[in-house]
């Protein structure tokens, strides 16, 4: 086996017969191995950038999305025996907190890139003890600090060597090196076991496409670091067969992957996907092909316990300290076996597209924007866990129409633009005026459930809300802008049709009022001015006991839509 | 003005993308679609290369920011369609 760890410095030499880094074709560029040496000579520009930046901190903030570039400017910081930082993000915000940890290199706003190539310096000067340190969304809300010493990563490295080794294949990245996963697989991985590591990271499906192509031409042996976002959008319409021939293993890891999107991609690229279960702070914890079944077998040498909460015990050489660690994570032992089961997430801290997004940090963030009184948001289960947010607005501040509120949803997402990437803002806003809650004062699941309603059913309104008024009840309504009723009514203004919002106050009044209600016919109700797609408005139902009529009132911020009274049968049940 | 093709395209990327709250007359089609200007991201660049495939029959480049560079704004989105389409 050809594996080093990384305290023997693989970087500095290695066999002839692997190239440290392939150049996959690009437009009308073949594709190009690139000499160790001049890796190298990458590597000692940057050793020529740290040492005419050294300001005695010993601390350097990277940020580089190119691999060849981050991991010479990485080697560059171990050779130096200095502390390498690097941030999840380039966001303003990002950089703005972390700026007082360490001199900022590569793409960061001000920040210098290595120069002219020069020949790299090997010293004896020991290896920091800190490999690196990343960040990662605590579940308070508050950025992690996480590092990883090269002692743990060593463990990890040769862990995977041993049980899926790689020598000789070219490891396709789909992932950012900034975080554990991609850093770990698609750049130390290629050191330490002689496999190759590609100069761009892949980052559409066309790219990988072509780039197994060339592996399968060059007969080279390929292995993809993915994650589901990719994974779940291979185009069936790509003839994968000749490149897949190439495929040795494709790798996911971030959040689990769907069957059916497994399914597909084994299918696809002839292939099965291994996932990997682990997070930042804990490494690698298991892994499984769904295939062979749902549940997660235990790396060799992690060893796990479930405790009568559910919650995972982990006692790993991949941690920083030896011992068992309870986990955030909730599972499910098999019986008579080490394999378990994954339940989720018994803090509040959500996958989008594979990153992880701390609710707390996001609802305060939300809750810090002008005009917002109090809001929360919540991943829904649709589409990548998209994130929805409810937000309880001041009075001024509440959004009467669409155009109010296309304006203000840009507003609020480009504020919280400088902090959140943009796969994490929230896409499904509900802005309320008061905060919508159960009997028991809690925004709880059937509450939920009713906010976001009209996603999955379009003849339904956008509920926000509803009080209890003398004789009936308030509820406060949008007009969903893809609601299935405004389809074909006037071309180029929809509005919503009379009937839709008899319909919708039918059905409303069947859940607020005791006893079977059915409508028996109009009764002078007039509309007296459209309702338009986006349209909020309040909807007053009333209905006096003992009598068979049900007293209709629409008001939103253009004044009266529709006023009048609703005949009813089924009183025989209302005495 | 818009074209019936550009307003395909933006009822497309409305359904494909789930843009609840948006309507196409609120898409520019000369403003960019991604960060700034209707905001969509990372994760909706690969499901509207996805819907294009479905519906167009059209196969991006293999150099995947070349390709990108059609999804800059709706008009972009079109010329593209227009020129590769096969269904």
């Amino acid at each position: 086996m050809s594996f080093r760890e990384l305290r023997a410095r693989p970087w500095r030499d290695r066999s002839n017969e692997t190239p440290l880094v392939w150049c996959p074709p690009h437009g009308d560029a073949p594709g190009r191995e690139l000499a160790l040496s001049a890796w190298h000579r990458r590597v000692g520009a940057w050793q020529a950038l740290l040492a005419s930046l050294d300001d005695g901190r010993g601390a350097w903030l990277l940020f580089e999305p190119d691999p060849v570039e981050f991991s010479a400017a990485l080697v560059a910081i171990w050779e130096r025996g200095e502390a390498a930082i690097l941030p999840a993000d380039n966001q303003p915000e990002t950089v703005r907190r972390l700026a007082e940890q360490g001199v900022a290199l590569g793409e960061i706003p001000g920040a210098p890139r290595a120069g002219a190539d020069r020949a790299p310096q090997w010293s004896d000067r020991p290896l920091p003890e800190i490999a690196v340190t990343l960040f990662t969304s605590g579940s308070t809300g508050a950025p992690q600090r996480l590092v990883k010493t090269f002692a743990q990563l060593d463990a990890e490295l040769a862990t995977q060597a041993a049980l899926w080794p790689q020598a000789g294949c070219r490891v396709i990245s789909q992932v950012s090196h900034q975080h554990i996963y991609g850093l770990f697989f698609a750049l130390m991985r290629p050191l330490c076991e002689d496999a190759t590591l590609v100069a761009d990271t892949c980052r559409y499906p066309e790219t990988l496409n072509a780039w197994l192509d060339a592996c399968a031409r060059d007969t080279k042996p390929a292995v993809v670091i993915s994650a589901p976002p990719a994974l779940s959008r291979l185009p069936e319409t790509l003839a994968w067969q000749p490149g897949a021939r190439s495929l040795r293993h494709v790798y996911s890891s971030g959040a689990p992957l769907a069957r059916a999107d497994s399914d597909r991609a084994r299918a696809l690229l002839a292939t099965p996907v291994h996932e990997v279960y682990g997070s930042s702070e804990t490494g690698g914890i298991g892994w499984r092909i769904q295939q062979q079944g749902e549940a997660w077998t235990p790396l060799p040498g992690v060893h796990i316990e479930c405790d009568e909460a559910q919650r995972l015990w982990l006692d790993s050489p991949h941690l920083a300290t030896g011992g068992w660690q309870r986990q955030a994570d909730r599972i499910q032992r098999l019986p008579d076996s080490n394999d378990f089961l994954l339940l989720g997430r018994a803090d509040p801290v959500a996958k989008i597209g594979g990153k992880r997004l701390s609710l707390a940090a996001m609802d305060r963030a939300l809750g810090a924007l002008d005009g917002v009184e109090r809001a929360m948001s919540l991943p829904l289960q649709r589409r990548e866990l998209r994130l929805a947010a409810v937000v309880a607005l001041s009075p001024q501040c509440v959004p009467q129409h669409h155009a109010e509120h296309r304006a203000l949803v840009r507003d609020l997402r480009r504020q919280l633009a400088a902090e959140f990437e943009p796969a994490l803002l929230p896409r499904y806003w509900r802005f309320v005026s008061t905060w919508p809650t159960n009997a028991q004062g809690k925004l709880d699941a059937a509450i939920r459930q009713r906010l976001f309603a009209d996603l999955d059913d379009r003849r339904v309104p956008r509920w926000l809300g509803e009080e209890a008024v003398a004789d009936g009840f308030r509820v406060t309504l949008e007009v969903p802008e893809r609601c299935q009723f405004l389809d074909g009514h006037f071309d180029g203004q929809p509005v919503l049709p009379g009937v839709a919002l008899v319909h919708w106050a039918m059905t409303l009044a069947a859940r607020l009022f005791a006893g079977p209600i059915t409508f028996a016919g109009l009764e002078r109700l007039r509309f007296t001015s459209p309702l338009l797609p986006g349209d909020r408005f309040t909807m007053t139902l009333t209905r006096r006991s003992g009598t068979p009529k049900l007293h209709l009132r629409c008001e939103g911020g253009r004044g009266e839509h529709a006023s009048g009274r609703l005949a009813l049968t089924g009183e025989a049940h209302d005495t | 003005m818009t074209t019936p093709l550009e307003h395909e395209l933006k009822e497309m990327i409305i359904e494909s993308l789930e843009l609840e709250d948006v309507t196409p007359e609120d898409i520019d089609p000369e403003e960019p679609l991604f960060v700034e200007g209707l905001g969509l991201d990372s994760i909706d660049a690969l499901e509207l290369g996805l819907a294009l495939q479905k519906r167009y029959g059209i196969t991006l480049e293999s150099d995947g920011e070349a390709s990108r560079e059609h999804f800059a704004n709706l008009k972009s989105l079109a010329a593209l369609v227009e020129a590769r389409r096969v269904k």
